[in-house]
């Protein structure tokens, strides 16, 4: 269990250039029940990527934007969690390092996560910074999941939104971040999965890479798997729920967010959602909803956040903030 | 045991059909309006109904009949 003396100091975040509505998704699908899928999902806005934008370049935008808070100069590691790499090889961070201008000293690598990626990213920075291996470490989330996704995909097309963020890390004189717990359930790879385009399929040319959904089957997963843990995760740090003062979960769809809430019986002062107008981000949406929760407010100093990612592998990660107001 | 006429009942409610439309031998396959959408809407009110326990079987993702859905509360949930 790492607990360490470090703090979130920064984040910034950057989504897709075309905002999409609902009308979008009637016009290309006269047959949705757009006021049905939008009852479920809870987003009615998509921030979708141009066709020659990537992850990196939405990385790179969140980067620059934190740059002006801090300087680019104290970060001596850089963590990429992204699914929507620039090529195979190599290592979209390494890219991301030059077109950002970090120094060639930074360590730089990437975690092949999804909605899990951000707590693992954060757990890695805690162990890196705790162990004296790095001073200051910046997060970079970017996916551009649309690209996977074809315009007539009604369970993945009106969820997910492509975006950016860059979450600063840092020293602390107090334990800020942590204790963590995660889980891996590989079992059932193949119910969120893109299969094209990489080794299994011989990397074949000209495929159309597209992401495959179970959406009920990743449903009952939340549902069941990811409440116990969260439930096990509280008991097993003896922190009572009444003192969580703000849950920010991995923002997937209302109906998930709503069914978690449920059955972790949380009150709804204490259960935040920011999907409406922004969708689901994949690895971006906790740090997206953090940041929104402190600019409005709605976290505050000292506060105890629980974080909880889960999604894709099936994989799954929580963890507990002290919150300190972001620069 | 869980009661077939409860569970009818359920996807009645929320496929807005009228009693006597859904029957033990409904399913997905001959009911026009039991697509995903609807489903995890009669999994989510199966779970409030079982006070939380239908989320712990996952096999009621791909159960998409009166009878499989019967049949798997049976097996998994004591009452």
């Amino acid at each position: 269990m790492i607990e360490a003396n470090i703090k979130i100091s920064a984040i910034e975040y950057c989504l897709g250039e075309n905002k999409e509505s609902g009308l979008d998704l009637q016009k290309d699908n006269p047959d949705w029940r757009i006021e049905d899928i939008e009852e479920k999902t809870g987003i009615k806005t998509r921030w979708i990527a141009l066709k020659g934008t990537t992850a990196v370049d939405l990385a790179c935008n969140a980067c620059d934007k934190i740059f002006e808070k801090i300087d680019k100069n104290k970060v001596d590691t850089l963590l990429f969690v992204t699914q929507s790499p620039d090529y195979f090889l190599p290592s979209s961070s390494c890219i991301i390092q030059n077109r950002v201008s970090l120094k060639t000293t930074t360590k730089c690598f990437d975690i092949n996560l999804g909605c899990s990626g951000f707590v693992y990213a954060l757990s890695m920075a805690a162990a890196y910074i705790k162990s004296g291996f790095s001073d200051n470490v910046l997060i970079v989330c970017a996916d551009t999941y649309s690209k996977y996704i074809d315009k007539n995909d009604r369970t993945n097309r009106p969820i997910f939104s492509d975006g950016a963020s860059a979450t600063f890390l840092t020293k602390s004189d107090s334990k800020r971040v942590g204790p963590f717990e995660f889980g891996t359930d590989g079992s059932n790879y193949d119910k969120l999965i893109v299969k094209e385009g990489a080794a299994k399929s011989g990397f074949i040319k000209n495929t159309n890479p597209t992401l495959h959904m179970d959406g009920t089957a990743v449903f009952m997963f939340t549902m069941s798997v990811v409440s116990k843990s969260i439930n096990s995760f509280l008991n097993n740090q003896g922190v009572i729920k009444e003192k969580i003062n703000m849950y920010i979960f991995h923002q997937a769809s209302k109906v998930v967010l709503d069914n978690l809430q449920r059955v972790l019986k949380i009150p709804d002062d204490r259960m935040y959602k920011n999907i409406e107008d922004l969708g689901n981000t994949v690895s971006s949406s906790i740090p997206v909803a953090l940041k929104d929760a402190d600019s409005n407010s709605r976290i505050s100093h000292e506060e105890l956040v629980l974080i909880s990612g889960f999604g894709v592998g099936l994989s799954w990660g929580t963890c507990l903030l002290t919150w300190n107001k972001l620069l | 045991m869980i009661d077939e006429d409860k569970v009818i009942n359920i996807v009645s409610q929320i496929l807005q059909l009228e009693n006597g439309e859904i029957t033990s031998v409904s399913s997905s396959e001959n009911t026009e309006n039991w697509d995903s959408l609807n489903h995890l809407s009669i999994l989510i009110s199966l779970d409030q109904l079982l006070g939380g326990r239908a989320a712990n079987i996952p096999e009621l993702a791909t159960a998409t009949s009166i009878k499989e859905i019967v049949t798997l509360l049976n097996k998994n949930i004591d009452d």
